[in-house]
């Protein structure tokens, strides 16, 4: 598999869209500005994946693409325990920041995760002019590698040896919260969404 | 791809579907569905790890160390050939788990890894000395041949234990 330097610039694209959308409704949520890095596209090698992703306990909201793409993925809302905590407290006017994860971080979490993703799904599925839709959330609290690595190998993974790591992050000053949304499509999700941008990009 | 873990004084990092073989300790980040299958030579202190990710090759060659079969047999070969006896040989593992219930419904690889790990490891008579598998949590895994076999476990809260 390889991508070129106009579909990483067009996948770049859409990763925008779709993340200046999610962006919007957390700063809604948060009543607060949501700083937004270019989103990051790399191609690697399944046993690099923990080059670009880690051990440390975070909490995963993964949503699953069902509608009119091929083969499907998965969106995946990363936020570290710390920024939960935060975001929590932000949410719900509390400070203590010394405290472990309850069943109100993991609604709160949940809630923020369906907003988020449907806001981020709806914009990219309308700029490709098709339906996307999440199912509904599953989180954990965990370890984002245990995570991914089981996500990898819940696709057809046999002749899987390259994974595309789609991520945004999205970052809030004024709450110190970061959070990162990533979008893993299934090779043939990928490659259907590469050639409805291709035709999107020819005139 | 295949390493070499002859450097007493780093960690060297099995990324999934990768094994290392050696005498210096070893570590595999983040198991959710897969498995982190220690072969230890319990005479020479040297050994291997693999990031197993699914339970069969199906005849596929590359990449032994992702198949539980091509893992097993890759890491004896390799110790055989360094000089271990086959009946020196011991096993660990640790991972398998089913991370989120969403993907594990229908599936269930961790529990298809662990048991294609044990069926491989009966037919070569390599006895399993520890386990720690299944449940729903991600661990860390870091091997140390040299230091008696000793594997530490780390779990997502900082939590450690060692088989």
């Amino acid at each position: 598999m390889d991508l070129s330097h106009t579909q990483r610039d067009a996948l770049r694209e859409l990763g925008n869209i779709g993340a200046a959308h999610a962006a919007t409704t957390l700063s809604t949520m948060l009543m607060s500005n949501i700083e937004m890095d270019v989103p990051e596209i790399h191609l690697i090698d399944i046993s690099k994946v923990y080059e670009h992703v880690g051990d440390e306990i975070a909490a995963l909201v993964l949503f699953q693409i069902t509608g009119e793409v091929s083969g499907g993925g998965y969106v995946l809302l990363h936020i570290p325990k710390n920024s939960v905590i935060r975001l929590t407290n932000a949410m719900l006017g509390m400070t203590d920041l010394d405290r472990d994860l309850t069943e109100m971080d993991e609604s709160a979490l949940l809630e923020i995760g369906n907003i988020m993703v449907s806001a981020f799904l709806d914009a990219t599925a309308g700029l490709l002019d098709v339906i996307m839709l999440p199912s509904p959330p599953s989180l954990i609290v965990d370890m984002p590698h245990a995570a991914f690595q089981s996500i990898i190998t819940a696709q057809d993974a046999f002749d899987i040896n390259e994974v595309v790591l789609f991520r945004t992050e999205l970052k809030s000053d004024q709450h110190k919260i970061t959070s990162n949304l990533f979008l893993l499509p299934n090779p043939p999700m990928l490659t259907d969404i590469l050639e409805m941008l291709d035709k999107l990009l020819t005139p | 791809m295949e390493k070499n873990q002859n450097d007493w004084n780093q960690v060297v990092i099995v990324g999934i579907g990768d094994h290392a073989v050696g005498p210096g300790p070893m570590s595999s980040i983040g198991l959710g569905s897969c498995v982190g299958l220690v072969i230890h030579d319990s005479e020479k202190c040297i050994g291997g790890l693999a990031h197993v990710m699914l339970p069969d090759s199906g005849g596929r060659t590359e990449r032994p160390g992702k198949f539980a079969d091509t893992a097993i047999d890759a890491l004896v070969t390799i110790l055989v050939g360094q000089g271990c006896r086959k009946t020196a040989l011991v096993a660990k593992m640790v991972g398998g788990a089913a991370m989120f219930k969403t993907l594990s419904e229908n599936l269930n690889i961790g529990e298809r890894n662990i048991t294609a790990i044990k069926e491989n490891l009966k037919q070569k008579n390599i006895p399993i000395k520890a386990e720690c598998v299944g449940g729903s949590v991600g661990r860390t895994l870091t091997y140390y041949p040299s230091d008696g076999g000793k594997v530490v476990i780390k779990l997502a809260d900082g939590k450690k234990n060692e088989i």
